[in-house]
């Protein structure tokens, strides 16, 4: 590693508050990665006549399994309670949350949403259909930030691509990007999206449907980008070693990938924090009025949604409300403290 | 200079263009357009009774002609969009697909709302910022700049509608402090002039939160950062030498020099008119010009979707011109040629 970077990464973890938000935030990434370790409707372990078994990931085992008469999935629940009664060798071990994200659950007697019940395990009650809202948080978030990690790498290439070749060939290149770009800001953004997001058919798989949306935005959101890139690469091109590389005879791939980009690069790091924040608050609002993932996908805009809809419910909202802005704040504070480390401006005053 | 700036507003004219012919392109080359909508009414209407004719819509063959040609979906694109060119330029935005009224009309209805909301954040978040930026510019890095820091990316980190969601579940349903949504109550127009102003500020107090809290973070962090790079500038450090007090030295010359990026600002302002966040609006149904676009989409009423965009988009080029001559006025070092 380089001494540059090595002082920047010290400098970053001189930044307390920065540095502790990143910690926090990876740890909530790595925990939803595994969400099906806490958050299933499987059981972690099931021991059953003197065999061990891990049904959390893998193949689903039937009822049957288990010495049941059903031939479907293994409720892992009621055979909790029944191999708890006395005298009973077997045993299982479910997840913190023993709900899966798209399981509705009924309670006799009474209409979802539930509020929040440790005594059922809904630990922030259930939503208008009777799904926990913890595991719909949690398998959201993951689905946002995948959404959000993809959709800024896209975004990313493509701006850099176009800034850089605007920046470093000019001319007719950069003239007519920058009228294109010009246009393209103007548009309003979820205005499009939602025109083009209306207009996807509603039986095409969700797949399909995620793919158009990350086309769509990445179509509308690289201008930003790209005119960063145009401009950084425009002053470094004019720097002497670009000249001296082209004195020599470098070609303008080798300059660009050897000297251009890794000289301009350095910055872009410094916004990855806030396009991913922006990715995530844009789903959230597609997702809010419908024009986002589809149902059942869990989503953090369908929940408030839901929490909007259904007022007299106020643990819908406020479990979203503060599950959201948890990980945007976090994210921002990674992105300020990442903003000085890496910035070369440092501020001086003497008093 | 006066070429520069009158080259920039000639050149709005082929932008506009490009951002109507894009939206324009796109309204007409995807399906479910005004006629398909027509249609299903129409479909809805017959009920049962439609005869299941061999397309499989109960119309009479020589309808759809008729509805194409009614909504001007018979002529190829560019003819209708040069006619809808040739009638703005004329200054007449159509009427809406939907209700029959001219979106002119409808867009001047909701200034007033709009301009009620913008004019409102805006003073009261230049008012709040200005004097914060400066204040934790000076304090930099001490308490008082790390605790309001906190205060201000929290502020930043939360989106005005998830903010909007959480007031109107707890302040305006469980609390019952204030109304759950609405510009202004039903019965607006029998109150006595006192009780009008109560009711518009209870009803104005929530959202009017919601929208400040993201430009809050933005405005105060620009001016704390553009004031303290004038900080750390060399005619500083001459100011203190020769004898200047710190506190005569930031007022006389740092801040001066550090209001300028907030200058470039103001011209944006212009776009107050016709803005208005439809997820915030949506959230109080407060019948704004975000809602207006907002469901002029959802029912593929083209005419407003046009209309708005346009204007908003004539508001915000000229503004970031105006912007610009503001850069210019302020400061002597800039020059546009």
């Amino acid at each position: 590693m380089n001494p540059i970077t090595r002082r920047k990464l010290a400098r970053f973890r001189s930044i307390r508050r920065g540095y502790w938000s990143f910690i926090v935030l990876m740890a909530i990434i790595v925990a939803s990665a595994f969400a099906e370790l806490w958050i299933n409707q499987r059981a972690l372990v099931v021991y059953y006549e003197g065999e061990f078994y891990f049904p959390t990931y893998g193949s689903e085992h039937t009822g049957q399994t288990f010495g049941e008469e059903y031939r479907y999935e293994a409720n892992y629940r009621a055979l909790k309670e029944e191999f708890a009664a006395p005298g009973n060798p077997n045993w299982v071990i479910m997840p913190l949350v023993p709900y899966s994200p798209d399981e509705s659950i009924y309670q006799e007697g009474s209409y979802p949403p539930y509020p929040p019940s440790f005594e059922r395990e809904h630990y922030l009650g259930t939503d208008p259909l009777g799904r926990d809202i913890l595991a719909r948080l949690v398998y959201g978030f993951r689905i946002a930030l995948g959404f959000s990690l993809a959709l800024m790498t896209c975004t990313y290439l493509l701006a850099i691509v176009i800034g850089c070749a605007m920046g470093y060939f000019g001319s007719w290149i950069d003239l007519i990007g920058q009228r294109l770009m010009e246009i393209w800001s103007n548009i309003p953004f979820l205005y499009v999206v939602i025109i083009l997001a209306s207009t996807i058919p509603p039986n095409v798989g969700p797949g399909t449907r995620i793919g158009g949306l990350l086309l769509v935005m990445v179509i509308f959101n690289w201008v930003g980008m790209a005119n960063y890139m145009r401009t950084a690469s425009y002053r470094e091109k004019s720097r002497d070693y670009i000249a001296a590389a082209r004195v020599i005879g470098t070609g303008p791939t080798r300059i660009i990938f050897r000297h251009l980009l890794p000289n301009t690069l350095s910055i872009v790091i410094t916004f990855i924090p806030f396009t991913v924040a922006t990715g995530i608050t844009s789903l959230t609002a597609l997702d809010f009025l419908g024009f986002g993932i589809p149902p059942p996908t869990p989503s953090w805009g369908e929940l408030l949604q839901q929490g909007t809809q259904r007022l007299d419910a106020p643990w819908i909202v406020t479990s979203t409300f503060f599950g959201m802005v948890t990980v945007l704040i976090l994210v921002t504070f990674v992105g300020e403290a990442f903003r000085e480390a890496f910035d070369p401006k440092k501020f001086s005053f003497y008093r | 200079m006066k070429v520069y700036f009158l080259k920039r507003l000639l050149l709005v004219i082929p932008t506009l263009i490009g951002v109507t012919l894009v939206v324009f392109a796109i309204t007409r080359f995807l399906p479910g357009g005004p006629v398909e909508q027509a249609l299903m009414q129409g479909q809805m209407a017959d009920g049962q009774e439609s005869r299941s004719s061999s397309e499989g819509i109960g119309l009479a063959p020589g309808q759809i002609e008729q509805l194409e040609s009614y909504y001007g979906f018979d002529k190829p694109w560019y003819r209708a969009y040069a006619d809808w060119l040739l009638q703005v330029a004329q200054g007449d935005l159509g009427k809406s697909y939907r209700y029959q009224v001219p979106v002119t009309t409808m867009i001047l209805d909701r200034v007033p709302i709009s301009a009620y909301y913008g004019l409102i954040t805006f003073v009261l978040t230049y008012s709040v910022c200005v004097p914060l930026g400066i204040l934790k510019a000076i304090q930099h890095r001490t308490r008082l700049d790390s605790v309001t820091s906190i205060v201000v990316f929290t502020g930043y980190a939360i989106p005005g509608y998830v903010l909007a969601a959480l007031l109107l579940v707890f302040f305006a349903f469980q609390l019952e402090w204030f109304p759950t949504g609405g510009f202004v109550s039903p019965d607006f127009a029998d109150l006595s002039f006192s009780g009008q102003v109560v009711d518009l500020i209870q009803h104005s107090v929530l959202p009017l939160v919601c929208y400040m809290i993201g430009n809050f973070a933005f405005l105060t962090l620009l001016m704390k950062n553009s004031l303290i790079d004038n900080l750390a500038a060399d005619y500083m450090r001459t100011a203190t030498a020769k004898g200047l007090s710190f506190r005569r030295s930031v007022l006389n010359h740092a801040l001066r020099n550090s209001l300028i990026p907030i200058a470039t600002n103001f011209g944006n302002a212009l776009s107050i008119f016709v803005a208005g966040s439809f997820l915030i609006e949506k959230i109080f149904s407060i019948d704004g010009m975000g809602l207006l676009g907002y469901t002029a989409l959802i029912q593929r009423d083209y005419p407003v979707v046009m209309g708005i965009l346009l204007i908003s988009s004539i508001l915000l080029l000229v503004g970031n011109i105006i912007s610009d001559m503001l850069v210019a006025a302020v400061d002597p070092r800039v020059r546009f040629d």
